[in-house]
């Protein structure tokens, strides 16, 4: 009966609940608007000139369209066509020779970096060097060590690459040892197995696949890095990139951009596609949350 | 009589068949080490120089281990100009790809031709690497940090889109379904069902975001981007290895410092 009356009696004096306070909303809007104007005014940026982005922007993306719809079998479009494709081709060399040398790198620093296989001695010592390098930029690599040993091109970029994906490789083979299930290790060990037969047979075949998925993730990751090295002289399509906007041949830029772009995304489609056949195994289901381990 | 059943039954239990192996992942293997095989021997890949070259790059080595440490306060203000390109980079970049992230996920996107828009324009933003927008920004606006904060920008608009539309999908879908029942619009759809849930997430990606761009700011400033990258760049073309070695290390010093304060605002905010 009570339970009537209530609703009704509270239908009947309709207070409407005291809106919560906006002053801590209105103070964080404040700080952020002041955060973002003092950038804005500290970054030496000539906001003048913004205006260019549209009024030469349309004109370059005029050029680059000409370049690209310029029949590609005549010359000297199929060169520039060809020239684009062979040096995209050559980032992407230099990108998978570089993640599988991370990778083979990556494995023992990935178990001594683990806290269930290695000793935390050992563990503190071998984060802290993985920490390393992956704060310090590929490129850093690339000038200080690569280029004086290896001379200006490819090879000099593939190392850096490798030795730049040690650092993330790493780091991420040491978090999915750690996340493994402990029953065959133990079992292993009761069977009389030690050391290295346990690392193969308990540790790694768990982590296999997970690890490959980010083997491929940084392969994705590295054709984009090795763009930035042809910058400085390490040889891909980076470098022909830096070359043509210095002679600011728009026709070409737009050739080698599109190839860039298809290029990039035929290797990503094929490349993630691998990677959610791994986790996911034989079955069709992809969980999302394997999902957001791939994407990682 | 039972321990001669067990002891009888015992040698009978069969050893497992080895399975036998998968056709799929040997060819995936053949195909992988042809394919390695193939990409080092067209590029000339050797390790040979690592040992003939080895005095080479020791030359520039042990001028590395001698930093000229009073050259990074000398440079003071490409410090600062760095910052404020990643604070207004991230700003507008992660703003902007709020906006692209509500168009690029189904869930706040009724529009079926948007949405495919949407998500193939973010696709083609993405495969472009951010030292190609940096070169396009300089030949626009010229050498300049206005040219580093437009391409960071196109650069973070593609990042925070791609992790914020994937948080919108997961989301759960109660608020929507009540804000639906209460015949609500798209605008306060996404504002009132999707953003208060998202707001955690997005607010770390936010943070990221900010820290991949300080980390991108050797890169921006060597195509001529503006910071301290602009810096190295210039001492790197003079030999002067022992000032890039102290830019180095104190940039190191500054990713880490970023690192735990974002980390610090995430425990605090998110």
């Amino acid at each position: 009966m009570s339970a009537v009356t209530k609703p009704a009696a509270a239908s009947a004096a309709p207070t409407r609940p005291a809106e919560p306070s906006k002053a801590k909303a209105t103070l964080t809007w404040i700080a952020l608007v002041v955060i973002f104007g003092g950038a804005a005014w500290l970054s030496n940026a000539k906001w003048s000139e913004i205006t260019d982005v549209f009024t030469e922007g349309w004109r370059y993306l005029g050029l680059m369209g000409e370049g690209l719809f310029q029949n590609p079998f005549t010359e000297p479009w199929s060169g520039y066509w060809t020239l684009a494709f062979e040096r995209m081709m050559e980032s992407v060399y230099m990108a998978w020779v570089g993640t599988m040398i991370g990778a083979v790198i990556s494995i023992p620093f990935g178990f001594l970096a683990a806290r269930n296989v290695a000793r935390p001695v050992t563990v503190q010592i071998t984060r802290a060097f993985l920490n390393l390098i992956r704060a310090i930029p590929e490129l850093v690599f690339a000038i200080i060590i690569m280029l004086p040993v290896f001379g200006f091109g490819p090879v000099a970029g593939t190392v850096a690459l490798g030795v730049g994906a040690v650092g993330t490789l790493g780091k991420l083979t040491a978090e999915a040892l750690e996340g493994i299930d402990p029953g065959p290790v133990e079992a292993a060990r009761a069977s009389g197995a030690k050391g290295l037969p346990v690392l193969r047979w308990a540790y790694w075949s768990q982590v296999l696949p997970e690890v490959v998925a980010f083997w491929l993730y940084r392969f994705e990751v590295n054709i984009r890095a090795s763009a930035v090295l042809g910058i400085i002289g390490a040889g891909g399509v980076g470098q022909l990139l830096g070359q043509l906007f210095g002679q600011r041949e728009w026709e070409q830029i737009g050739i080698t951009l599109a190839v860039v772009i298809v290029v990039t995304l035929i290797v990503d489609a094929i490349s993630g596609a691998i990677r959610h056949r791994i986790i996911a195994g034989s079955g069709q289901h992809v969980s999302s949350k394997e999902k957001a381990e791939a994407s990682l | 009589m039972t321990s001669q059943v067990t002891t009888a039954s015992a040698p009978v239990t069969p050893r497992p068949k080895k399975p036998a192996p998968s056709i799929p992942v040997i060819v995936g293997l053949v195909l992988a080490a042809v394919f390695t095989w193939w990409a080092g021997h067209s590029m000339g890949f050797s390790l040979r120089p690592l040992i003939e070259n080895w005095s080479n790059g020791w030359v520039v080595i042990e001028q590395f281990l001698s930093p000229n440490w009073p050259f990074i306060w000398r440079v003071w203000d490409a410090w600062v100009e760095t910052i404020a390109i990643a604070i207004v980079a991230t700003f507008i970049g992660a703003g902007l790809g709020l906006l692209f992230s509500f168009m690029a996920s189904r869930v706040t996107n009724r529009s079926g031709w948007l949405y495919r828009a949407t998500r193939w324009f973010l696709s083609v933003l993405r495969s472009l690497p951010d030292i190609a927008y940096v070169l396009i920004f300089v030949a626009l606006v010229g050498v300049g940090s206005l040219a580093g904060i437009l391409a960071l920008i196109l650069f973070n608009i593609g990042i925070a889109a791609k992790l914020t539309s994937e948080t919108i999908d997961a989301i759960d879908r109660g608020p929507l379904e009540a804000v639906d029942a209460a015949g609500s619009g798209t605008w306060s759809r996404a504002r009132w069902a999707v953003l208060p849930q998202i707001l955690p997430n997005y607010l770390s990606y936010f943070l990221y975001v900010f820290e991949l761009n300080i980390r991108s700011s050797v890169v921006i400033g060597i195509a001529g981007g503006g910071g301290i990258g602009q810096v190295i760049n210039v001492q790197f073309s003079r030999f002067a290895y022992e000032n890039v070695s102290a830019i180095v290390v104190a940039l190191f010093v500054v990713v880490l410092l970023i690192d735990q304060l974002s980390q610090y605002l995430r425990r605090r905010f998110v």
